[in-house]
């Protein structure tokens, strides 16, 4: 910071004249001359830091993932019949496009291409209605497997073992983030993604949870959709 | 350790195709890559079908890419490069509206009935009592009219005989597709149009009579049902502005115009022919008008998208809106398509600023067919300037594309002598009203240079030249001589000033010993004097002046830095960061793959998607990086 | 990611004998710091005509022609009395509220009665005529780069400041807010292009899940950003998403979404004028300020009234358009001063309320061709702040031509004041070191109490 630098500075000018100091010159030494350091490669790939996907993508790969209908269509959707101002799961896209950083040409808006806390919210926003939508077009009924979007798995919601789970959990993983979840960079990955499996299942089902529109299976597996799509792979590429 | 798609070595990319070998599994890296890839050249994640295929053995990556060439996608990316700094979109900000609109009295007739009648501001008419405003006075309906808005007085129903003497029914262009035929039966249809012609949607206003039953033909002021493309200059012999006792707007003389040219011809498609011909009127259909739904300044015309980030067939939004959207609506999605083509055809990218071509669909055909005179020639005329010389020819606009045709867009291969890309585009020359604003908007995005004078100080001066004006130069010197290109394109407007009537130096009319009341419109008082007047925006430079907007666009891309913007530009949106000097050496390379292939956007695209700086993006620490890449 | 806590370090030094021995800053040395403080910047977006409020000019000077019956619809412009020019039509009268040092233009309209809270500065040297440019330097204190901004506007700056612990640190309605460099991810200006979007964002349905399973997957995904952040070469982007992450737990608790739609500020509201022509609908912004203020969530607001670009004969209305923003402004102020401070008992919100109003630039001082003003590289900020000393007029521009004088004392002698030394002196006021901030202001000591 400059300014204390500028303060250290006044400090060492008010205190004894400091003795001559001999020039000490930086050589440059290869990483590999370095003591222990011998056998160590030399990083020299170029670093960038991770892009936001842009809201326009955003938009379209949700689309895409919810089935390919236009914005219209899928907003009304994900709003669904009967909906009221206290049980609508999705307003309309509009109301989002600022928050999720798109820019507004008309009003001289740009776009943003950072994230923040109110864009956080709408991606929590908008991916519980398409992982809930998801869970009730997937898990519901009787659409083939391969017709389902998101939860392309056999059986039914019901995880009985951390590798049912695992095997589930691969389907949505590659869905979301593209690659298979056994690749993860983070720790026990799809552990973490199981416990929060359970934990969902039981909340839904707790004795002071209330009514739920969502079986606890179908609540548990939304959960872990919407932990996907916001997810900072999905969002950061 | 696995087989890595992407190997840490520069350009190493550049020399292996990407067919994974037949054991290969892809590495997180490798899928990284490919959704990056997906990304930015589909504008979405990849889906799992994609990724089955991007882990056979046998996938190709540059085939892939290629293949994602020619796609709608990567036409959106490309065109978000340039929208995003250009932003062109107008709000009602810039309201167009012009002696087009047809605004609407609902009359009482006799028999209790009410009758929509339109009309248009402006219109000359025979009847003093109605001349230049609603074709019904205030003897027919008990009413006055005023320019915009409701009428004042005591109503009366009119007689079905006086309705039918001032005004005639006729099927409209926003009713009928075939409204030029002489018995239109193709009648707009919500459902069936919805499909046939996407976003074409009248006001449901337009559709309804005031009665509730559906609305089949309208009734208009005889004098706007007029087909003719030119009429004859009208003179009432009035001598003085009087505002009679049948009136609130006040009666005009006649202009001098008027009177020197009386009886002449005149096209019809402008505004001097409006306000100077009562035989002018709205064309066959009513198709050189757009339809209002209200007697407000910009009545309800249409409904539209009013947010579609995604393209105008992919709305969030659809409403109501003002008539005066319908036409900026449709200017935006000119740019939009332009760009689309340069990307679709791998053009040359010059041509963004430099080609006399476009690329048009219904409303932009009538706009350029008929609006857009809409706005020349006001004090033109008294410079013998009452036929629109247009950046964008009317004899060029395809004949086959209706006011519906909003899906079908045709390539103009020629607009003019003075189209210039996106510079003669009425979206950019109303987004950037000023010469100078014009000149800037170019100059950023297309030299990515700014002005900025960080603390140079301003001191009084009387000197108007800004080249030369202390503080003001540093800035000005380069600005002025650009923004004189844009002389001879009037300011917020699209109409062109032909040099036969407007010379950059006037000495007839507009010299200082005997200015004409009209030259401060064209000519600048600052830079007059008794040798004659400078034409506004030239004084900096008469040469650019005359050259005009593709003057100025020939001169961007002969400037170096065009080409290092444009590489630049598009890396950083690619790359999602600005360009620094460590990159000097990619941009070099990129550089000569835009350029040596003549300015094809494709092969820089490849160059980036293939280079190390893409493809790494990786953003792992060393310590990581040594991890997964081993000793 | 470090969240650059110069404030932290600043005051430090403050509180100790060092800096006592440091003249330049001492002024600043007594200022306390709270993080009770609300902010509020608006900016009158297209570039205002000073000469209508802030720089009054009403006789014909060298180049200037003054605001006139013959360019101006005077029609109520309260404040406007007619002062003849000699040419048939008439300039204003100027306004000086019993009690103010300072003299104002009639479209000051109410703010003038608050004049005893107006620290108004004038001559502000602008070096651009551009909008984004001059946006970006009267927020940022910089000129664009290469189309972007180097630094981070004010709003980002009080946020990352004074602002991250707060549930709403800064959120932005079509205010020019930008970051740039070494910024907390809380500190994120919210951008939205209406109020009503607040609410529909913080809405959860009830009946869908139980908000343990939200709360469950956000710490889930925090914790995957945190490990992600540790792997990265560049970890501010995953540090920065853990930190919303947490965040969004308290936005959601604060039961936001009935409180920020425009209906419910209408109606809780009702003293702004929302049916004004020229600003009515931006009303609803302030009334959002207020209630943001009131429930204690936001520390910076951004807002935007708009209409000043009048380059034709638009320019009629441009006294009309700023008297609204400032009856407006005044509108706030007396509510402000009616309210309670949520957490400090004793005080009113106006006592703890700083608000900075600026604009791209100002107009020129000579009627165009086109019967509108163009834009000109001078320009006049209001200040409404307890920091601030009030009842002043600072700067000034020269009679004839309206450029920027120079009337600031700085390092190197005299100048005009330019953006970067107000908003220096708005970070100094609040016991912030500006330096890490604004790279070439400095602070004005004279503006600050």
């Amino acid at each position: 910071m400059r300014f204390e630098a500028s303060v250290l500075l006044l400090m060492l000018a008010c205190s004894k004249t400091p003795e001559p100091t001999p020039v000490v010159r930086a050589t440059s030494t290869p990483v590999n001359a370095i003591p222990g350091h011998e056998s160590l490669r030399e990083d020299t790939t170029h670093k960038e830091g991770p892009r936001l996907m842009v809201a326009e993508t955003y938009m379209r790969s949700y689309l895409a993932i919810f089935g390919g209908l236009s914005p219209l269509d899928s907003q009304a959707a994900l709003v669904g019949a009967g909906a009221t101002r206290d049980n609508n799961l999705f307003d309309r896209w509009a109301d989002y496009l600022a928050a999720l950083g798109m820019p507004d040409y008309k009003s001289d808006i740009d776009r943003s291409a950072q994230t923040n806390a109110l864009m956080v919210a709408a991606f929590e926003r908008t991916g519980i209605a398409l992982c809930d939508r998801a869970v009730e077009n997937d898990l519901r009924g009787s659409r083939p497997v391969d017709q389902r979007i998101v939860f392309a798995f056999e059986g039914g919601p019901e995880v009985a073992s951390d590798t049912a789970f695992a095997t589930r959990f691969d389907i949505v993983h590659r869905t979301f983030l593209g690659y298979p979840a056994e690749l993860a960079p983070t720790t026990n990955r799809t552990s973490k993604f199981y416990n929060l499996y359970k934990q969902a299942k039981a909340n839904q089902t707790a004795p002071d949870a209330g009514r739920f529109r969502l079986t606890a299976d179908e609540a548990a597996w939304a959960a872990v959709c919407y932990a996907l799509i916001r997810h900072p792979e999905f969002h950061f590429y | 350790m696995k087989p890595r798609f992407d190997a840490f070595v520069v350009g190493m990319f550049l020399a292996l195709a990407i067919s994974a070998p037949s054991d290969a599994a892809r590495s997180l890296q490798d899928y990284r890559y490919f959704r990056s890839l997906s990304i930015d050249m589909q504008g979405r994640v990849p889906t799992r079908t994609e990724l089955t295929d991007f882990e056979r053995t046998d996938f190709d990556v540059d085939n892939w890419v290629e293949s994602k060439l020619s796609t709608s996608g990567y036409e959106d990316r490309i065109r978000r490069i340039y929208l995003d700094p250009l932003r062109p979109a107008l709000s009602t900000i810039f309201p167009f509206v012009t002696s087009v609109v047809l605004r609407r009295h609902s009359i009482q007739v006799e028999g209790g009935t009410t009758a929509n009648v339109y009309w248009r501001n402006g219109q000359r008419r025979k009847r003093d009592s109605t001349d230049g405003i609603f074709c019904l006075g205030e003897a027919d309906t008990g009413l006055k009219f005023p320019r915009t808005g409701n009428p004042t007085g005591t109503a009366k129903p009119v007689t079905k005989a006086i309705l039918d003497q001032y005004t005639v029914k006729v099927k409209p262009w926003w009713l009928y597709r075939d409204y030029a035929s002489s018995a239109p039966k193709d009648l707009y249809s919500a459902t069936t149009w919805a499909t046939k012609y996407p976003n074409f949607a009248p006001h449901p206003a337009l559709l309804t009579e005031a009665d509730g039953s559906a609305t089949t033909e309208i009734r208009v002021c005889k004098e706007e049902a007029q087909t003719a493309e030119s009429g004859t200059i009208y003179k009432s012999g009035r001598t003085t502005t009087t505002t009679p006792a049948d009136r609130i707007v006040p009666l005009a003389g006649d202009t001098n115009f008027a009177i020197t040219n009386v009886g002449k011809p005149i096209y019809c498609a402008s505004d001097t022919a409006v306000t100077n011909s009562a035989d002018c009127g709205c064309g066959v259909g009513l198709e050189r008008c757009s339809p209002g739904a209200n007697n407000g300044f910009d009545p309800s015309g249409f409904v539209l998208p009013t947010k579609a980030p995604l393209g105008v067939t992919l709305p969030v939004d659809v409403g109501s809106t003002a008539q005066s959207e319908w036409t900026r609506f449709w200017w935006s999605q000119e740019v939009y398509e332009f760009i689309a083509r340069l990307a679709r055809e791998d053009r040359d990218f010059r041509e963004i600023l430099t080609s006399p071509s476009t690329v048009i669909n219904g409303p932009l055909a009538q706009f350029y067919k008929s609006y857009q005179g809409s706005t020349c020639c006001g004090q033109g005329a008294s410079f013998g300037y009452s036929e629109p010389q247009s950046l964008f020819d009317r004899a060029n606009v395809p004949t086959d594309l209706l006011p519906h045709d909003t899906t079908t867009w045709k390539v103009v291969s020629d607009r003019g002598p003075n189209a210039a890309g996106i510079l003669t585009m009425p979206i950019f020359l109303a987004k950037y009203g000023s010469r100078r604003a014009r000149a800037h908007a170019i100059y950023g995005t297309f030299l990515c240079r700014q002005f900025v004078a960080e603390s140079v100080e301003l001191t009084p001066s009387t000197e108007p030249d800004l080249t030369k004006r202390p503080g003001c130069s540093t800035c000005h010197a380069t600005l002025e001589p650009m923004s004189a290109y844009f002389a001879r394109v009037r300011e917020s407007d699209w109409t062109f000033l032909p040099k036969e009537n407007f010379p950059v130096l006037e000495t007839k009319r507009c010299n200082r010993s005997t200015p004409a009341s009209d030259c401060r419109s064209y000519y600048d008082p600052a830079f007059t004097s008794d040798a004659g007047a400078m034409l506004l925006g030239a004084y900096a430079s008469q040469t650019n002046a005359d050259l005009g907007p593709r003057g100025f666009a020939e001169a961007t891309v002969a400037d170096p830095a065009f080409a290092e913007c444009i590489v630049s530009t598009v890396a950083s949106s690619f790359l999602g960061r600005i360009m620094v000097t460590d990159d000097a050496t990619r941009l070099s390379t990129w550089k000569t793959a835009l350029t040596s292939g003549g300015f094809r956007m494709r092969a820089l695209i490849r160059e980036i998607l293939k280079s190390d700086a893409y493809r790494n993006a990786n953003n792992l620490n060393s310590t990581l990086w040594r991890k997964e890449e081993g000793p | 990611m470090s969240s650059s806590p110069s404030r932290r370090t600043f005051l430090k030094l403050l509180s100790g004998s060092i800096l006592a021995s440091v003249a330049p800053m001492r002024a600043v040395a007594d200022t306390l710091l709270s993080s009770d403080e609300f902010f509020v910047f608006i900016h009158a977006s297209g570039g205002w005509d000073v000469m209508l409020f802030a720089d009054p000019r009403n006789e014909a000077k060298g180049i200037i022609m003054p605001p006139s019956t013959a360019n101006t619809t005077t029609t109520g412009i309260r404040r406007w009395v007619n002062s003849p020019l000699g040419d048939g039509s008439s300039s204003f009268s100027m306004v000086q509220p019993s009690g103010s040092k300072i003299v104002f233009g009639p479209a000051i309209g109410n703010l003038a009665d608050h004049y005893d809270r107006i620290t108004l500065v004038n001559g502000l040297a602008m070096n651009t005529v551009s909008h984004p440019d001059g946006t970006a330097f009267s927020s940022t204190g910089r000129h664009l780069a290469g189309g972007r901004s180097p630094a981070s506007s004010i709003d980002t700056v009080i946020a990352n400041e004074l602002g991250v612990e707060q549930l709403l640190p800064s959120i932005s309605v079509a205010f020019p807010s930008y970051v740039a460099g070494n910024i907390n991810a809380r500190a994120m200006p919210l951008k939205v292009d209406a109020i009503g979007s607040v609410g529909k964002v913080l809405t959860r349905t009830p009946n869908q899940e139980p908000s343990a399973t939200r709360d469950a997957v956000t710490v889930l995904l925090t914790d995957e950003a945190r490990e992600l952040a540790k792997q990265a070469y560049y970890a501010d982007a995953y540090e920065g998403l853990a930190l919303q992450y947490e965040a969004l737990r308290g936005m959601l608790d604060g039961n936001l979404k009935d409180a920020f739609t425009d209906a419910s500020l209408r109606t809780k509201y009702p003293m702004f004028n929302y049916k004004g022509t020229f600003q009515g609908p931006r009303c609803v912004n302030l009334a959002f300020a207020l209630e943001a203020m009131t429930r204690n969530i936001a520390r910076c607001i951004g807002l935007s009234f708009a209409g000043f670009d009048t380059h034709a004969s638009n320019y009629d209305d441009h006294a009309a358009t700023q008297q609204e923003m400032f009856d407006a402004l005044a509108q706030l102020i007396v509510q402000l001063e009616s309210t309670k401070h949520p957490t400090k008992n004793s005080s009113t919100l106006a006592d703890h309320t700083h608000i900075l109003v600026f604009s791209d630039f100002c107009r020129t001082p000579q009627i165009n061709l086109r019967s509108g003003r163009d834009h000109y590289p001078n320009n006049s900020a209001i200040v409404l702040s307890p920091k601030f000393r009030s009842n002043v007029c600072f700067g000034s521009t020269d009679p004839e031509q309206l450029l920027p004088s120079a009337t600031f004392k700085a390092a190197l002698g005299m100048r005009a004041p330019a953006p970067p030394d107000l908003l220096a002196t708005f970070i100094a006021a609040f016991g912030v070191d500006p330096t890490p901030y604004m790279r070439d202001g400095e602070v004005i000591k004279e503006l600050l109490t």
